[in-house]
């Protein structure tokens, strides 16, 4: 919703996604503070920048398949896994890292797609529960596949990548070029959301039936969902792949997907921003977990490290359960109508 | 071909191994439509219950069982009391969504407890084998099979038969007009959970006895879904056919396929039968076929 005041006199600014002078400051400014980022704040920052940028790509493909088109997702990592696998191959043999990433985002799309095609039978939880079975899937086959091809438990290692030359071999390389890849998926997904498909997934969403009585393909679109979805985690695996050059079955497990279903919860179901802001909180957290932990048990040092984690845990456990308790719309949904308090400001309505 | 009847029982037994598992996910879904995503961490907290009474407050088992049974009905309705209460009314998306977030915090509580070793949870059910003729029955299977048979059938009744377990189908149909009626529906979806923890400490007795335990215990709870799906979420009784399907299907991949392609094939043997079966019937063996309305 735009506040009050401002109007369009040209179709192309009813189309616009920045509609404000503001919104164009804020952007601009966001965008400044994180391309300078290397430049001013420590390695700790730049490596969790990339990491954060990373899941968020993951994330927003999610928000897209569960909270646009309302399927739940829970394969999620493993389509992440098999784009991590298809770009370390396709790296492996020379290629460019951005033509290897769009290599193991189709990879990965083909195989999600798979689980989006058994929605033309299967239906409701059934079909959220199918997609376990590509976790399950993943692991069998890079587990059993010949170990000359995906290195069986031990997994592949690349010993440099790079982009149009430009090696990526530094942390801030990487943090560059993930940073330019969730800018341009970001841009794609608020592209995808407004289109005709978009309006398809929401419209499954909210009743599959009545979707369906209205011209809408039900299973096609969920199908198409999960193209998409998979599509996104085939590219946030080969952003993985590129950050730490190793790519093994391990890192990518169920409980994985469950953290990103979490980040998709705190930042808001049906928004793309919520995405990337659930992402970065989750992340952030985690990662004060890790860093206060140690300073913590100097502080009292008779719980011990172990504890200390644990703990952590389940308070962000806590955290992710409250948030459906007492925010179900998540973050995002806060965030607007602060920001609407602000705007009409001292009126309440 | 004694060697085949031999893994058929094998698998037979085993398969009722996982409905056992499988009816924990059922219970919780018959009564409330949701799909408990974190049975496996009730199955768990089950387990670390039952070591806690018997190897770490060294209670005589036939005293520490029950006593873990007790455990599972306290925080199985502490669970309900603290966050599915307040979720009477709303979305199933949005408790569905809960039990994800139970996922991670029962794991947490789990590590802060009782840490992150390995622990050896006490043999609970002899290990020795019984043989008739040429036939070799695992003891332990044997009983567990047994226990599966009984709570399943058990089950069965009461949800189609008496007059509570027909509240709580109600409750999960259309739990507006399961109020309006005068139905609680907090105290259906307490006796829920109460039911679906209780049925997941006795499938962590039946499934751990002798094994050891941590937090990824938990993930074995998932490899009971193909069966849960197989029979349709609805149908308990389907649970002892599709578990023998299961259990037979990948006992015979795994004696027979798995030495052939030098892999475990018989890992994911039942997530594909699963979605094949799902592709024929997409609500199970036994699921109902829901009529939809706008």
């Amino acid at each position: 919703m735009d506040p009050s005041g401002v109007f369009f006199t040209n179709y192309a600014g009813d189309r616009s996604l920045i509609r404000t002078r503001k919104q164009w400051a804020f952007l601009i400014a966001f965008l400044v503070l994180f391309v300078t980022l290397p430049w001013w704040a420590s390695d700790r920052w730049v490596s969790i920048g990339y990491t954060t940028f990373i899941t968020a790509v993951a994330v927003i493909g999610l928000q897209i398949c569960t909270g646009y088109a309302g399927q739940i997702n829970l394969g999620q990592s493993a389509f992440m896994g098999v784009g991590a696998y298809g770009a370390a191959l396709a790296m492996g043999t020379g290629w460019d890292a951005l033509a290897a990433l769009v290599i193991g985002g189709m990879g990965a799309a083909t195989f999600g797609v798979l689980f989006g095609l058994t929605a033309s039978r299967i239906k409701g939880f059934y079909l959220a529960l199918t997609t376990i079975a590509a976790q399950a899937l993943f692991h069998f086959l890079v587990l059993n596949l010949p170990q000359s091809w995906l290195g069986g438990a031990g997994g592949l290692h690349l010993e440099s990548t790079s982009v149009f030359g430009i090696s990526l071999n530094n942390d801030r390389a990487i943090y560059w070029f993930s940073l330019a890849i969730l800018i341009a998926m970001t841009m794609g997904a608020f592209g995808i959301v407004r289109s005709r498909h978009g309006r398809s997934f929401e419209a499954v969403r909210d009743d599959d039936v009545a979707a369906g009585m209205m011209g809408i393909p039900v299973a096609a679109t969920k199908a198409r969902a999960f193209l998409v979805s998979s599509f996104y985690a085939g590219v946030a695996g080969g952003l993985w792949v590129v950050a730490l050059r190793h790519v093994s079955v391990e890192q990518f497990t169920l409980f994985n997907a469950i953290w990103m279903i979490a980040m998709m919860i705190v930042g808001g179901l049906g928004s793309i921003v919520g995405a990337l802001i659930g992402t970065a909180m989750i992340q952030l957290a985690r990662e004060g977990v890790t860093s206060l932990g140690p300073s913590f048990v100097q502080w009292v040092p008779a719980l011990g490290q172990d504890f200390v984690f644990a703990a952590m845990n389940v308070l962000l456990g806590a955290v992710i359960i409250l948030f459906l308790l007492f925010e179900p719309k998540g973050l995002m949904y806060r965030i607007e109508i602060t920001k609407k308090a602000f705007r009409i400001w001292p009126f309440p309505h | 071909m004694i060697d085949f009847l031999n893994y058929v029982i094998n698998g037979f037994l085993q398969g009722q191994i996982y409905a056992l598992l499988a009816l924990g996910f059922m219970v919780i879904y018959r009564a409330s439509k949701v799909f408990n995503f974190a049975q496996g961490e009730l199955m768990m907290l089950g387990a670390y219950a039952v070591w806690t009474l018997t190897i770490g407050a060294n209670i005589p088992t036939w005293l520490a069982i029950p006593l873990a049974f007790v455990c599972a009905i306290v925080y199985g309705w502490l669970i309900e009391r603290l966050f599915f209460e307040r979720l009477v009314g709303e979305s199933v998306f949005s408790m569905v969504m809960v039990t994800i977030g139970l996922v991670i915090l029962i794991r947490g509580i789990v590590m802060v407890v009782w840490g992150a070793a390995d622990r050896s949870f006490p043999v609970l059910l002899p290990p020795a084998p019984f043989i008739v003729g040429d036939m070799i029955f695992p003891s332990s299977l044997v009983i567990g099979a047994f226990i599966t048979l009984v709570t399943t059938i058990g089950m069965s009744w009461f949800f189609n038969r008496t007059r509570a377990g027909l509240t709580l189908t109600a409750v999960a149909e259309e739990p507006n007009t399961a109020i309006s009626l005068g139905i609680s529906v907090k105290r259906a979806v307490t006796l829920a959970w109460m039911m679906g923890s209780v049925i997941a400490t006795a499938g962590a007795i039946v499934l751990l006895s002798g094994r050891s335990i941590t937090v990824q215990t938990a993930d074995i709870a998932l490899a009971s879904l193909p069966v849960a799906l197989l029979a349709g979420l609805e149908s308990i009784g389907g649970l002892i056919l599709a578990g023998a399907i299961v259990g037979i299907v990948q006992v015979l991949v795994a004696a027979y396929i798995d030495p052939a392609i030098g892999g475990s094939a018989s890992s994911i043997v039942p997530f594909v039968f699963m979605l094949l079966i799902l592709l024929v019937r997409p609500t199970g063996l036994f699921g109902w076929q829901h009529v939809e309305r706008v």
